[in-house]
């Protein structure tokens, strides 16, 4: 539970924050470059293992950093307990939720099957 | 010159009201202190803390014109009127401009404001290098007066729970010191959610602070000698 808390919940909102970044820049850049990317080749880049991976990993980064920043924003707030634990339960559910759905989604390009 | 005061006796009345005032300064009223003392002398059941009057004890903390500073600091030149005085935000009220500074003391003691040190004492005493001296400053200066803790959203938010830009200063101040062999202690008291990590970095703190300390430069030294303690 130590992850969630303190130093580690304040390294990782950095750390996220910074992976967010990346992929938004290097996103921009391809964009500027004039790279506008067709639903095919999106689709390929989805398929692939590799975009794969990227995606799940922005997602990740995504969640976890509003998690912590959402959690921070209860924590000031929020004070009565009868309040602030069903809406931290909220906030998680619906995040890992996300998560779960996008994970799914690229795990299902490589199911047999798909 | 007219100044606005925040009046609130809980033995008389139901709630806060403001109280204008119209004295004029004498010749020799420098600072803010100087005109509230000539103006007890009018209205003695007028009530506020001062002691050194020259920015040294730290009680003449309050509200002035909404930026927390000390009265005896704040020259009379610069204020614009009417001046409004209100207690420190977030503490509770004592009476008019005097407020409860338990928690805010409570937080002070929690960080254990005080050498630590077991090993075995030399005849004299601990030395320091002018560098590990040189290290406390821009902490050891600090006067208690709260200003920072009591400009602090964050503080606002959970006065209870987080130990406040005044207390972490302090601390840092010990983490800092040479001489004192409870670093590691100390920092993993500190590492917690609401302790050190509500702080936001909004920097009220160091802008507020009448002795131009900075707190928030304090907590990102603990922050970072926590990731170096960590890793
Ligand atoms: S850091 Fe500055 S504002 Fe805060 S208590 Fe110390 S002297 Fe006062
Ligand atoms: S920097 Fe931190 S301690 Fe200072 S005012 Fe901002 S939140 Fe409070
Ligand atoms: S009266 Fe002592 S600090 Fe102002």
């Amino acid at each position: 539970m130590r992850i969630f808390l303190g130093q580690r919940a304040w390294l990782l909102q950095r750390l996220t924050a910074l992976l967010i970044l990346l992929f938004v820049v290097l996103g921009a850049a391809g964009l500027l470059a004039g790279a506008t990317p067709s639903y095919v080749q999106w689709h390929a880049f989805a398929s692939s293992s590799l975009g794969a991976v990227l995606i799940v990993l922005f997602f990740g980064a995504l969640c976890l950093h509003a998690w912590i920043g959402i959690r921070d924003i209860v924590l000031d707030y929020v004070h009565a307990p009868g309040v602030r634990l069903p809406l931290l339960a909220l906030i998680g559910i619906i995040l890992c939720a996300v998560l779960l759905r996008v994970a799914l989604t690229m795990a299902a390009h490589f199911l047999p099957g798909a | 010159m007219r100044i606005s005061i925040y009046r609130f006796n809980p033995e008389l009345d139901v709630g806060p009201h403001m109280q204008d005032y119209d004295v004029d300064p004498d010749s020799g009223d420098k600072k803010l202190l100087d005109l509230l003392v000539r103006l007890k002398t009018i209205d003695d059941s007028l009530s506020f803390r001062r002691s050194c009057r020259e920015g040294v004890c730290g009680s003449d903390a309050m509200n002035i014109n909404g930026r927390n500073g000390l009265a005896c600091l704040t020259a009379l030149s610069t204020l614009k009127e009417p001046v409004l005085l209100r207690p420190l935000p977030g503490f509770p009220v004592i009476r008019d401009l005097i407020v409860d500074m338990t928690q805010f003391f409570a937080h002070y003691h929690a960080i254990r404001p005080y050498l630590i040190n077991d090993e075995q004492p030399p005849e004299r005493e601990r030395l320091q290098s002018p560098e590990q001296r040189a290290r406390l400053n821009g902490l050891y200066e600090c006067i208690l007066c709260a200003c920072c803790s009591a400009f602090c959203p964050s503080y606002w938010w959970n006065p209870d729970k987080f130990i406040g830009p005044a207390g972490l200063l302090q601390a840092y101040r010990f983490i800092s010191d040479s001489r004192d062999t409870a670093s590691a202690e100390r920092l993993a008291y500190l590492d917690d959610v609401y302790r050190l990590y509500r702080c936001r970095t909004i920097m009220n703190c160091t802008e507020v602070c009448p002795k131009g300390l900075s707190p928030s430069h304090a907590i990102e030294r603990i922050r970072l000698a926590l990731l170096r303690e960590s890793s």
